[in-house]
């Protein structure tokens, strides 16, 4: 793991027993390093992805619970839990957006043995990040209560359409529960309303966060350190496989053009944006904008439900961003590098083309390129499309 | 799976097999082979039982004259119950790989309400029981005299059998005990007479068995067919029953006499303690009762009861008990002795007088177990120091071997905590036991883990005392307000009822993520039987070394008696039961491969080399030389650390080839020479 740049000061860190990490190696194979084992779990992770994932849910309504209970204030993470752990979801608020265009996030809170909504369920991701800003002067207190939260959660989720997901994702930092009823019976509830709850542990594994995920599909990783926390939300970001068992149906979309009006033009009149009309800040006030195909309320930012007739507003390249989770990229086979068919020549990776080190390599199986680890995670994560095969293609 | 185990054909009732089972089942063999007694130590979780069963079945299978039987003794009803599961399992994949409907027969004797008498099982292949039945002379009489030469005999759970074979031979005697048996001659007094006016033949048919001697039960031990009872010494069997105990009238006479001294013997005002011959001298100069009678005393009793045919045994237990005395303080002059205490010492102004008849040689009440049976093994997961069993116990063992977990990821986490934040040396032992900054210290240390390991927390005091004291002081000091915070606790109280009730919140706690902490004392209830699986026991902290009460009389006595006829001196064999003990305690996290747990040895001297030595194998190994001594906080650091590396994802794959193997992995050439090289011996 590279995050060696972005480590704080010597000083700032616990004890570190790097005479043991030397140690680890030399009883040989029998005691695997936890790290291998984790690398090899990134690859599966991968892989499980890939494979079911042939039709991935493109809408999703998904609930961010953070824990601002007195464990927050650890300063295990730099400057304190909570700081890092808001600003790591503002990256996450964005990047989420970017992959799932036409979804939507809401975020709670809970502390003091109760939950609160900090923003409810929308597709705005501005409104969410400068909430987040916002609640870094939260004072930290009292214990979380998981039941509170997730029932909070439920109560919204619940009324959304069965064809989008219905999702919660759970930043648990305290290694306890005040919850008000049993939480068994609330888990059974959740998985009778197919939401998918996971978790990211910031201290330590909890069992009932355990029978939690279980139960109702999500999954369930605890942070090693920061760079480990960033990954964990990573692979959030991407769209869970949709679940055979959401029904399908026809959704009403309005792609509305964006009109611009010069300020000059004789009947140019301000007027207010819709998403804007309940906002305390900001007058909202601007001559352009969208306009709702069906019943022409103005909107400043895509993609929306329209607050008038409920329609669902989008543009083309939000569902053409979100259309690569319906036909993802194939995964690539591992081969060991050793005895690859006729390439004798093959020891640079085709797309950074640094000297293939490692035992196995990556093939495309349509363009049997080869590719290495960093590279094969990068395409999928990121490309989604494999630049050889691009290559070829317009090369022809 | 089928296995091949050094040239025999052992079924497997399971498709995946750990290095150390298939290495434990090699050594089992060799004894078998050898036809000699076995000391194997496994870490619990590692599937002892089932090796241990597949493999001797196996044996009785391809050698049926060598061995007819498999005694398994366990601890407790639970434990049994595991074992028939075990054996179930087994049988079903006999069936299901031999196609034959199997002939082996089982039993299982747990409590009262499950005991069958049909004659039947006697010819059972498998005998699964508590240990008392085998070692307790009164049981055994009972159940297992009758169990034949040829067979295995199993030891499970093993590492406080001393102890076991002690309480079996010792008895305590107080003024409830007389009185009660007072009642219980006045009973036969009356029964006799009536059985005089009815029945007088029966009587005197028994006098005429009397004057025969013992003759049945001397030619049935010298043609070897029951099992040796310690309670009835080889040279009595070949004598006639005196003269003075023969008529029934006679022996209820004697009984009263021997009571009455006994009673006058409780009305001291100091402790006595004396030997066994001194006794016999003083009994003889007071109420002259001769060396002869006492000796036929137990033997004399049980052929009157069953003379006048009474049912109820139970209700006779008091003047068993006193009759059992009078033989075993007449037959042993040593390996014995005889405390008179007026009061506990506890409550000195409360008269509570107590003859204690306390055997202090574990071997007396084993040796008939060894001499008769081929091959008896003692196994457990904590039997460190492995040489210290054969010398209490006297026996020779043809294998001693200690096996570790072999693990595919680090999931014990021993760590040594010898001091507090501010330096203080933390320690429970006597000179710092009331000092302020040592339970300050250990407050500390139980609050930051309570705040930093989820779900259940068990910490261990060395006593009740010691645990109330404690926990008086962290009350005072708001420390336990603290705690409170992060988790529910709980306290084990010496009341049965009272601790279960406890331990099911606890539970309750666990596993509803409250998080919870368990306050429990070593040698306890808890200690002992009760495992803390995956999230009931993140977990251990162990407070203080738990060294038995050194100022009893009972120990002080033992203690002598080892260093004399053992050569074992004082502080080996009180370090040794610290250890074990303390082993036992912070075993409970770990029941097996998948589980994980913290064990937290919060006293100094846990670091020298002397206790270190003696925690099992498969603890020390994982004990760093970096986590011997470390401040609270360092220990916080460490925990916090491990905790996290546990929670990752870890599946069965992860642990295929390294710590779980496959028919083919296991047969690999490359496996084979890492597992011969595995069995330690020692």
């Amino acid at each position: 793991m590279d995050e060696e740049p972005e480590r704080a000061k010597r000083w700032e860190g616990g004890y570190e027993r790097t005479w043991e990490v030397l140690k680890e190696d030399e009883s040989g194979s029998l005691k695997a390093t936890v790290e291998e084992i984790l690398f090899q779990s990134k690859r599966k992770r991968w892989e499980v992805f890939l494979f079911t994932s042939l039709g991935l849910g493109t809408m999703r309504h998904l609930f961010v619970v953070v824990d601002c209970s007195r464990s927050m204030d650890d300063q295990d993470l730099k400057p304190n839990r909570l700081t890092s752990t808001l600003k790591l979801l503002e990256k996450f608020v964005e990047e989420y957006f970017d992959q799932n265009p036409i979804s939507q996030v809401g975020i709670i809170t809970t502390k003091n043995k109760r939950a609160e909504k900090l923003t409810e369920l929308a597709g705005n991701p501005s409104k969410h990040v400068s909430a987040l800003r916002k609640a870094v002067d939260t004072v930290c207190l009292g214990e979380p209560s998981l039941y509170n939260a997730l029932s909070l959660a439920v109560s919204t989720l619940k009324h959304m359409p069965g064809h989008t997901s219905r999702e919660v994702l759970v930043v648990m930092s305290s290694l306890t529960t005040c919850d008000p009823n049993n939480i068994y019976e609330l888990i059974k509830t959740l998985k009778e309303l197919r939401v998918r709850v996971s978790v990211i542990g910031l201290s330590a594994e909890v069992r009932v966060c355990t029978v939690l995920t279980r139960e109702t599909g999500g999954s369930y990783h605890v942070i090693l350190d920061e760079g480990h926390f960033r990954e964990l939300l990573q692979i959030h970001v991407k769209p869970p496989p949709s679940t055979s068992a959401s029904d399908c149906s026809l959704i009403r979309m309005g792609f509305p053009q964006h009109i611009m009006v010069n300020v000059n033009e004789r009947d140019a009149k301000p007027s207010f944006s819709m998403a804007h009309l309940d906002a305390v800040v900001g007058s909202g006030l601007s001559l352009g904008g969208y306009f709702c195909p069906q019943c022409s309320a103005k909107y400043t930012e895509l993609p929306v439900e329209c607050k008038v007739c409920g329609l669902t507003l989008v543009s083309a390249p939000h569902l053409a961003r979100s259309f690569h989770h319906l036909f993802p990229l194939e995964s690539f086979t591992e081969r060991p590098l050793e005895g690859h068919p006729g390439h004798r020549s093959v020891r640079f990776c085709e797309a950074c083309e640094g000297e293939l080190r490692d035992k196995t390599v990556f093939e495309c199986p349509s363009c049997s390129g080869v590719f290495c680890v960093d590279c094969d995670l990068f395409i999928h994560d990121t490309l989604h499309c494999c630049p050889l095969c691009i290559h070829r293609n317009s090369a022809t | 799976m089928k296995l091949n185990i050094d040239g025999l054909l052992v079924y497997f009732p399971y498709d995946y097999i750990y290095p150390e089972q298939y290495s434990y089942m090699l050594e089992l063999k060799r004894t078998l082979d050898a036809k000699g007694h076995g000391v194997l130590e496994m870490p619990s979780g590692t599937g002892k039982t089932i090796s241990l069963l597949s493999l001797i079945v196996a044996y009785q299978r391809a050698f049926p004259l060598e061995v007819t039987k498999l005694i398994y003794c366990s601890r407790t009803v639970p434990e049994i119950e595991k074992v028939v599961e075990e054996l179930r399992k087994l049988m079903q994949f006999y069936t299901k790989e031999t196609g034959e409907t199997n002939n082996f027969l089982a039993l299982a004797l747990s409590s009262r309400k499950n005991l069958c008498i049909h004659p039947e099982i006697l010819h059972a292949n498998i005998v699964v029981y508590s240990y008392h039945y085998l070692l307790d002379p009164k049981i055994a009489d009972l159940v297992s005299k009758e169990l034949a030469k040829k067979s295995v005999v199993v030891f499970d759970e093993a590492h406080n059998i001393d102890n076991v074979c002690i309480d079996s031979m010792s008895v305590n005697i107080t003024r409830r005990t007389l009185d009660r048996c007072q009642t219980n001659v006045e009973t036969l007094h009356n029964t006799i007479q009536q059985i005089k006016e009815t029945d007088a033949a029966k009587l005197k048919e028994e006098y005429r068995r009397l004057v025969e001697g013992l003759k049945e039960a001397n030619v049935a031990r010298e043609t070897d067919v029951y099992l040796a009872n310690p309670v009835l010494p080889d040279e009595i069997l070949k004598e006639a029953v005196p003269g003075t105990i023969r008529t029934a009238e006679h022996f209820v006479g004697f009984l009263r006499r021997f009571m009455e001294y006994l009673k006058s013997r409780l009305r001291v005002q100091h402790v006595v303690q004396e030997s066994a011959p001194q006794f016999l001298k003083d009994i003889y100069e007071k109420v002259c009762i001769d060396r002869k009678p006492l000796r036929f005393c137990a033997e004399r009793l049980q052929s009157l009861l069953r003379t006048l045919e009474i049912t109820d045994i139970a209700d006779f237990s008091a003047v068993t008990l006193i009759s059992n005395f009078a033989t075993l303080v007449s037959t042993y002059s040593q390996g014995f002795t005889i405390i008179i205490e007026p009061f506990e010492d506890r409550t000195p102004t409360i008269a509570n007088p107590v003859l204690h008849f306390s055997c202090m040689d574990p071997s007396i009440a084993i040796k008939p177990v060894f001499q008769r049976f081929q091959s008896v093994i003692i196994t457990s997961g904590t039997l460190s120091p492995l040489d210290i069993y054969p010398r209490m116990l006297d026996f020779r063992p043809v294998t001693m071997a200690s096996f570790t977990m072999t693990l595919a990821r680090t999931c014990l986490c021993p760590l040594i905590v010898g001091r507090g934040n501010d330096q203080v040396a933390l320690s429970s032992k006597f000179e710092t036991r009331e000092d302020f900054a040592v339970i300050r210290n250990y407050g500390n240390l139980l609050l930051e883990m309570s705040a930093i390991v989820p779900d259940g927390i068990v910490a261990f005091f060395t006593s009740y005392v010691y645990m109330e004291n404690i926990v008086a002081s962290w009350y005072e000091q708001g420390i336990l307000e603290n705690i409170q915070r992060n988790k529910l606790i709980f306290i084990e109280t010496p009341d049965a009822a009272e601790t279960s009730m406890a331990l099911e919140k606890y539970q309750e706690a666990c596993e509803n993520g409250r998080g919870a902490i368990l306050l429990s004392v070593a040698r306890g209830k808890v200690s002992e039987g009760i495992d803390f699986v995956h999230h009931f026991g993140r977990a251990v902290v162990m407070f203080g070394v738990p060294y038995v009460y050194t100022q009893s009389r009972i120990l002080k006595a033992r203690l002598e008696y080892l260093r004399d006829h053992f050569q074992i001196r004082e502080n080996d064999f009180l370090t040794f039961d610290a250890m074990r003990h303390a082993a036992q305690c912070v075993g409970r996290a770990i029941r097996g491969k998948t589980d994980y747990g913290l064990m937290v040895f919060a006293d100094k001297r846990y670091a020298r080399a002397d206790k270190r030595g003696k925690l099992p194998r498969w603890i020390q190994e994982h004990l760093s030389e970096g986590s011997l001594n470390l401040t609270v906080d360092e220990c916080v650091h460490m925990a916090k650390h491990f905790l996290r590396q546990m929670a990752q994802p870890f599946r069965q794959e992860d642990q295929l080839g390294l710590s779980l193997l496959t028919l083919e992995q296991l047969q690999s050439e490359e496996m084979l020479q890492k597992i011969t090289q595995m069995a330690h011996q020692s």
